[in-house]
């Protein structure tokens, strides 16, 4: 469980590097679907960490819906604004719910464990 | 948890930070107002080519303004060529019956424009495509202003072929000196054929888009 958080942290670190480092920058017209996209990993993420305090983290479900959840939010951002719908809207609002569940359900889960480890 | 695990959540956070840092580079560039920046030199390159362009443009019709200037007679123009005097017979009592007529002088214009003469001159009168020479009462007129002998023609152009086109056998220096007129044409390394400065009006002749 602490080599995975530290790995996490670890894997942040290198990813932020990278992405500040690298000579590339993404054009402001893609920075909408990248936006979009990084709020569905983020609600992925929070959805893996729910799930491992849940003890039924699968890591295919994991990887799968991190990578797929970020291509749909980024796709429908992409189809919305091909249509005139602001349907990366749409995707916040999921994703932004279903992060704020997630992060609620993690407090309850450690306010529980903590309690747990007091009335041992 | 096992291997794969670990290597999923590295993964995953890599691909977040990723994400997370490349987003918070383009927002920030959006705020820095780089775009708007980098537009704003591209116009301005853009503004400074336009203006080069046009003082280019201005320094080509200038030189074109100057050049036509220069074959129309608006510019006093100075070079080799000849000068051509022509003094009527003197009076020596006797009659003689032949004094300098307008087509004398027309003769000699024609003779040095067809040897080449670039700029012509009678008495400081410049030749224009438009300039009459002609007798009027007692005078030859040249561009509306009255000549009287000696006349003084000066012509712009190959000084030796100019004098020899006048000098040639049969030609027109001959001609007049049978006829009693004092023909002097000298060669000249340096002369100057003043500018036309009357005015100049074109009441009938208009442009036509060709």
């Amino acid at each position: 469980m602490w080599l995975g958080l530290w790995l996490g942290i670890l894997g942040l670190a290198v990813g932020v590097a990278i992405g500040l480092n690298l000579p590339l920058v993404l054009p402001h017209a893609y920075a909408k679907y990248l936006s979009v996209a990084a709020l569905a990993a983020l609600d992925s993420v929070f959805g893996g960490i729910r799930a491992a305090m849940e003890d039924h983290f699968d890591n295919d479900v994991f990887i799968s819906g991190f990578f797929s959840n970020a291509l749909l939010a980024a796709g429908l951002a992409f189809i919305g604004e091909r249509l005139g719908i602001d349907l990366y809207l749409a995707a916040v609002v999921a994703f932004g719910v279903r992060l704020f569940q997630n992060l609620a359900i993690i407090r309850r889960h450690l306010l529980k464990k903590k309690s747990d480890i007091k009335g041992k | 948890m096992n291997k794969q695990v670990y290597i999923s959540i590295v993964i995953v956070a890599i691909v977040l930070g990723l994400m997370m840092a490349f987003q918070f580079r383009t927002t920030s560039a959006i705020d820095r107002g780089v775009p708007l920046e980098e537009e704003a030199a591209e116009l301005e390159t853009k503004i400074e080519g336009i203006k080069k362009g046009r003082t280019d443009a201005l320094g080509v019709m200038e030189s074109e303004l100057s050049r036509i200037r220069l074959y129309a007679g608006f510019i006093m123009v100075e070079g080799p060529g000849v000068e051509v005097i022509l003094e009527n017979p003197l009076e020596t009592g006797r009659f003689n019956p032949y004094v300098i007529r307008d087509e004398d002088l027309l003769k000699v214009v024609n003779d040095l424009r067809g040897a080449g003469a670039e700029a012509i001159s009678i008495n400081g009168q410049r030749i224009l495509a438009t300039s009459e020479v002609r007798f009027a009462g007692n005078h030859i007129n040249v561009n509306l202003t009255k000549l009287s002998p000696p006349y003084k023609i000066v012509a712009i152009g190959n000084p030796g072929t100019l004098k020899s086109s006048l000098e040639i056998k049969g030609g027109l220096v001959e001609y007049l000196g049978a006829n009693g007129i004092a023909v002097g044409v000298k060669q000249e390394d340096k002369l100057q054929v003043p500018a036309y400065t009357g005015p100049l009006r074109f009441e009938y002749a208009k442009h036509t888009e060709k």
